[in-house]
């Protein structure tokens, strides 16, 4: 049987100019129209004119620029030949406020710094938190009614939302001189609460909506080590029990952290994981050429974990990855894992942070460099005598 | 025995100062709009202290991008790049390159406060050679970069140096390193060293022979049991977390203290647990409140 990888993306698109300014109130400039000219003509969108002209007329509304910044960010994802595509989360403000905005429970706190002078929102639990009824459906409709391909939904984990929250509501008493069991008891009660209450819910809604693959996004996974295990909780108690494929998704992190609670992980497809952005740029198959995959694709080695989602961009360059470095990373992973079943192909993480142009040219490599690697694959067992050791 | 409050390490920007620095990025603004919304960051930071009936006034350090980096930039040989997340925080800042002998090049000047007690933050020369990932060692630092920082902020008048360590509660081992390092610092102003954001309960008993006045712990993350009775070096008790949003209850706070004094410690001065710019600037306003009535509830009961 030929090799045949699936591409997709992980997330997060940046937003138009056009969207951004109108959700912000203000003005448009030619140059932002000229930008929803130019990708409705190269994108192939459907009507772009009407979205323009609306936008020069001021006559569009909020509801309208959303469906039509998904339907451009549907639409570049599938010009770029991804397998699996999704709508580059448009309507989402981003990750955790998506959902803190959203649920009962939570209330904004303000701005902390991250570095430098990039700041980020941050909202405390006050009460148990709760939905009153799924998130995304409309939006996962509004993909499945503009594409034809095979959607995966990503959503913020439960851990993520725990972790980036102030805690006003579980850790409130006796925290001060308190045991750290207590503390461990506070953020598992919050976990589980996030998980079963505002999570599943959503995940349930989205595959009575015909979702067949929820991707559970948990950034934070390894920021506190002894905590994995509650990442791990709140994914069981999140998806565990749907019929859907089930992944997630964890970047910048100290991955060998995750071993061997992730094994705990239930009916869970792959981890998809930032590799790149630790990688040479060099081409090469040899461990020396590999450094950001080597010791991880071990670990998955070691531990025999099913799937690994092979993050073969990094989204914090503008620097476009060759097909050939693509192929090399892809091959290298068969090779450590000697089993391309193993490895699906995708970005570090959401690529939010990079222009649509540079977006454009990466993903389109990425494709091209996961065609390159099955071609070589393929032709090796067709020829058994030059057959590299992985395959 | 001396009762104290005050507030060492990263004060939070105000949502003003935060927008003037984006702005800036973005090019919408220039340095001077920010500095000038530093300055009122700054002068509302003093009443806020002053308010509070805190001992000594901090400068909150509003232009410190984080904790290593002004003394990086300072000193030859050292260079501020990798973005490296800071503890289990999601905050992050850049790590040390050493590029040479580290030597500081020309002192931080000192804040412009009202005339009164004032305190300094340093991170402690065990952090800053964790911060370079050990590629300087942190006896050397503490001589040529810290040591004459020291003596310069003493001249200006600073009253108390509080040196920050976060990396210390999560590597026991280096404590023989950190209490070298130590002994390279003058003393013209009493030193603390606060064990911030982190469990200290496995170091407490080696810090009492540390060449500090004084040894501060995240009452947060160390049991009050791991304590051991007439410690001989001040403690600054952390009864303030900077990590959450929730504001202290001084009822928790006094019966915190009253079971802490029973253990009969040298001295007490409490502090927040760490820098408080982990809270929205709102937030860290009402903390400092909070420090000042914990303050007075400290005299009460003690």
């Amino acid at each position: 049987m030929s090799v045949r990888f699936v591409t997709r993306e992980i997330g997060s698109l940046g937003k138009p100019p056009w969207r951004v300014k109108s959700f912000a109130g203000r003005p448009l400039e030619e140059s932002d129209l000229e930008e929803a000219r130019r990708w409705g003509r190269e994108l192939q969108v459907d009507g772009h004119e009407e979205l323009v002209e609306k936008l020069e007329q001021g006559s569009a509304d909020l509801t309208e620029i959303d469906d039509w910044a998904a339907r451009y960010a549907i639409a570049l994802l599938e010009r770029t030949g991804l397998d699996v595509v999704y709508d580059g989360e448009q309507r989402r403000t981003e990750m955790y406020d998506h959902v803190a905005a959203h649920a009962r429970g939570f209330e904004p706190r303000g701005t902390v710094r991250s570095f430098d002078n990039k700041y980020y929102a941050k909202a405390a639990v006050v009460a148990e938190p709760s939905v009153d009824a799924p998130q995304d459906v409309d939006e996962l409709r509004f993909v499945q009614e503009h594409t034809d391909r095979p959607v995966k939904v990503p959503l913020t984990g439960a851990y993520t939302m725990v972790d980036w929250s102030y805690d006003e509501h579980y850790a409130r008493e006796g925290a001060l001189g308190g045991s750290a069991e207590r503390r461990y008891d506070a953020r598992l009660r919050f976990v589980r609460d996030v998980a079963g209450n505002v999570i599943a819910p959503n995940v349930h809604g989205l595959v009575e909506a015909g979702a067949d693959w929820i991707q559970i996004d948990e950034p934070a996974a390894t920021t506190k080590p002894d905590e994995v295990p509650l990442v791990v909780e709140g994914f069981n108690a999140a998806v565990g029990d749907v019929d859907a494929k089930k992944s997630m998704h964890i970047c910048f992190s100290d991955y060998s952290r995750l071993w061997p609670p992730v094994l705990e992980l239930e009916d869970c497809l792959e981890l998809q994981l930032e590799f790149a952005n630790r990688d040479s740029r060099e081409l090469g198959t040899g461990d020396d050429d590999r450094p950001g995959f080597v010791d991880t694709l071990r670990l998955f080695k070691e531990f025999g974990y099913p799937g690994v989602g092979l993050g073969v961009l990094d989204i914090h360059s503008d620097f476009v990855e060759p097909a050939e470095l693509v192929r090399d990373r892809i091959l290298y992973a068969v090779d450590v894992l000697g089993d391309p079943g193993r490895i699906q192909v995708n970005p570090d993480c959401g690529l939010r942070t990079r222009s649509w142009d540079v977006v454009y040219e990466k993903l389109t490599n990425m494709v091209a460099g996961t065609r390159l690697a099955e071609d070589v694959l393929n032709r090796a067992h067709a020829a058994p005598a030059t057959q590299p050791s992985a395959s | 025995m001396a009762l104290k409050a005050f507030a060492p390490g990263i004060y939070p920007r105000s949502e003003a100062l935060v927008q003037a620095t984006r702005d800036l990025d973005r090019g919408r603004t220039g340095e001077q709009a920010v500095e000038e919304q530093v300055k009122r960051d700054q002068a509302e930071l003093v009443r806020v202290q002053q308010r509070a009936g805190l001992d000594m006034l901090s400068d909150g350090l509003l232009r410190w991008q984080d904790l290593f980096r002004p003394l990086a930039e300072a000193a030859d040989g050292l260079v501020a790049r990798p973005l490296t997340r800071f503890l289990d925080t999601n905050t992050f800042y850049r790590a040390v390159l050493v590029e040479g002998e580290p030597r500081l090049r020309t002192p931080l000047p000192a804040p412009n406060l009202p005339a009164g007690p004032w305190l300094a933050t340093l991170p402690s020369p065990f952090a800053c050679s964790r911060a370079a990932n050990g590629a300087a060692g942190a006896q050397a630092l503490a001589a040529n970069v810290l040591a004459p920082q020291i003596e310069a902020w003493a001249q200006a008048g600073c009253t108390f140096v509080v040196l920050a360590e976060p990396f210390l509660a999560r590597e026991p081992a280096g404590i023989d390193e950190l209490r070298d390092a130590l002994a390279e610092l003058p003393r013209p102003v009493p030193l603390a060293l606060q064990l911030v954001f982190g469990d200290g309960g496995s170091v407490l008993e080696a810090c009492a022979d540390l060449p500090v006045d004084a040894i501060g712990l995240d009452f947060y993350l160390t049991s009050l049991d791991g304590v051991p009775e007439h410690f001989p070096t001040q403690l600054l008790p952390a009864v303030i977390d900077a990590r959450t949003s929730a504001i202290e209850d001084p009822k928790e706070i006094d019966g915190f203290v009253e079971r802490l004094l029973e253990r009969r410690p040298a001295g007490l001065s409490l502090v927040p647990n760490g820098d408080l710019q982990f809270v929205p600037e709102r937030i860290a306003r009402e903390k400092l409140a909070a420090l000042g009535r914990a303050r007075v509830g400290l005299e009460r009961v003690a």
